[in-house]
């Protein structure tokens, strides 16, 4: 229901024909919270999917400012006060966002803040339709979890350098996530020898001790092969988190980037020629 | 491969502890394991086989395998008539500790495994059941 | 059974092992006592193991080995553990195995390698 609900000049029920019909039409729509609020944000009307999505009854709701729906962070922000201000601009205002419930409950919501004006352009009030999102939401993170793991799963460890892979990490390490990355990581350095093995977690935004203590292990398993991990894309933020969760960082070279990682690399390549060299 | 193999094989002497090895990597490498998987099963089959040898003498090791909806997996069973173990929770705690004595061996197969069940009884002898299931 | 006879090579002050693919107990334990003795016969300063073939490294290798390496550095010498396959390394990882102080490397070259330019650096100290 994302049209217009209704033209600013006229009023839902001179669209409907009929104060009565537009009335019972609704009251029958349970999905869509409908509100009525005065040109002040006071609510002026309560619909079922309102009762509903937002755990008031109309008794209780009636007189109160629509800024109750709104979370603490964003009412302080005076978002509740500009939305009425763009619907009375330019007709209408649409956002997604997220709402709260009278049991303080969050859900994310569609919201579309139409301006209702009569004949003469007096601004009579809004309506107010909110659709929860909350589960298409779900599903979409859901998706989007799922396709980064596809992406990593399809992004192959690769041999960037004679002697150097790359493997990126991407979303957070279970354990069985943790098995199979091990596994195509070390199968990588044996095939093609590679003595230094770039992991880039650029692509994990937050890290938490499972994701952590499974990285300190994959970085032994390196170790037992005869290969030497080195960790880029380590942000700021993430590298405190590893100290702050006791994970000793002492001999694990980290990078910023994947470049500078990469330039170790080729130091560490370089120091090796030279040692094998000085032994004959 | 929906018929069900199966086999039995008595540890009485420590040379066992490699035969076992290369029986359940015959019937791991069968069934379709990948190396990775044969590599933590026969793993774990020579923790617990040793088990027997060292402290029960001898035993059997069963192994079998499993077709559960459309999951196939590999069962080993080990048998033995021995001490028992006083206190399996005990047991499942003791980590490795390389030169500080013989550790079970319990929680490492169980980490390797998908499955574990231990049975002992003190003075009768004990029973470990270990699964592992093919990934699809 | 008479254990497996393991390859013990005496290569410029060094001794290079290299391990059976599936290796009984016994033969394990030999392995320990061969190296001591040829460490101490022929005064070497390094151990190579090689353990390219090695299919299956439970407890009680893991344990050997890293005894072996103690012992080894006791010796005034140093340990490279060489060409461990990636499946045993997964494996040995999620049963918490190590290897003592041993040194790593991909395959015996570079196992020979390390060891020299290591010796060296230790002379140097």
């Amino acid at each position: 229901m994302k049209k217009d609900m209704n033209t600013p000049s006229k009023s839902p029920a001179t669209v409907l024909g009929s104060e009565e019909s537009f009335r019972l039409l609704v009251e029958s729509l349970k999905d869509y919270a409908i509100v009525m609020l005065d040109p002040g944000g006071h609510v002026a009307s309560w619909n079922a999917g309102a009762e509903r999505f937002k755990g008031y009854r109309a008794e209780e709701i009636i007189g109160q400012h629509f800024s109750c729906f709104y979370p603490a962070e964003a009412v302080q922000r005076g978002r509740p006060e500009q939305e009425l201000k763009a619907a009375a601009k330019d007709g209408r205002f649409e956002d997604d966002g997220w709402r709260v419930r009278k049991d303080g409950k969050k859900f994310w919501a569609n919201v579309i803040i139409s301006a209702l004006r009569d004949k003469d352009g007096t601004l009579r009030g809004f309506s107010k339709v909110t659709r929860d999102l909350t589960e298409r939401k779900q599903a979409e993170e859901q998706i989007q979890q799922q396709s980064r793991e596809i992406m990593e799963l399809s992004t192959p460890v690769m041999q960037v350098w004679q002697g150097v892979v790359v493997a990126p990490l991407i979303g957070s390490l279970d354990s069985n996530r943790t098995q199979q990355f091990m596994e195509r990581l070390l199968n990588s350095i044996v095939e093609t020898n590679s003595p230094v093995a770039l992991v880039d977690i650029t692509g994990v935004p937050t890290i938490d001790t499972q994701t952590a203590q499974h990285l300190v292990e994959t970085i032994s398993a390196v170790r037992l092969l005869g290969a030497q991990v080195v960790l880029t894309g380590v942000r700021p933020a993430i590298a405190q988190t590893l100290v702050h969760l006791g994970i000793d960082l002492s001999d694990i070279i980290t990078r910023a980037s994947l470049s500078a990682g990469l330039q170790v690399a080729l130091d560490i390549l370089k120091l090796q020629v030279v040692s094998k060299d000085s032994n004959h | 491969m929906n018929e069900s193999h199966q086999g039995e094989f008595r540890i009485t002497s420590e040379n066992d502890i490699v035969m076992a090895r290369k029986v359940v990597r015959d019937a791991a490498t069968t069934l379709g394991f990948g190396i990775t998987d044969v590599t933590r099963i026969v793993t774990a089959a020579s923790e617990l086989t040793r088990n027997i040898y060292h402290y029960a003498k001898s035993g059997v090791m069963h192994w079998r395998s499993l077709n559960q909806d459309a999951s196939v997996g590999l069962e080993l069973t080990f048998e033995d008539s021995g001490p028992g173990i006083p206190d399996v929770e005990k047991a499942m705690e003791m980590g490795f500790s390389t030169g500080k004595g013989l550790g079970l061996g319990l929680p490492g197969s169980k980490r390797l495994m998908d499955e574990m069940t231990i049975e002992s009884t003190v003075g009768k002898g004990t029973t470990v059941v270990v699964r592992k299931w093919l990934k699809q | 059974m008479v254990s497996e006879s393991i390859s013990v090579i005496k290569l410029r002050g060094l001794l290079l092992v290299t391990v059976p693919p599936d290796p009984d107990d016994e033969t394990v334990s030999a392995l320990q006592e061969q190296v001591l003795q040829a460490m101490a016969q022929h005064d070497c300063k390094g151990l190579v193991l090689d353990i390219s073939t090695v299919q299956t490294l439970d407890s009680f290798f893991a344990r050997t080995v890293a005894e072996t390496v103690q012992m080894v550095a006791l010796m005034g010498g140093r340990t490279v553990l060489a060409g461990m396959r990636a499946s045993v390394a997964v494996t040995a990882t999620q049963l918490g195995l190590t290897v003592g102080n041993s040194l790593t490397a991909l395959n015996v070259d570079r196992a020979l390698d390390l060891l020299n330019s290591t010796l060296s650096k230790d002379l140097r100290l």
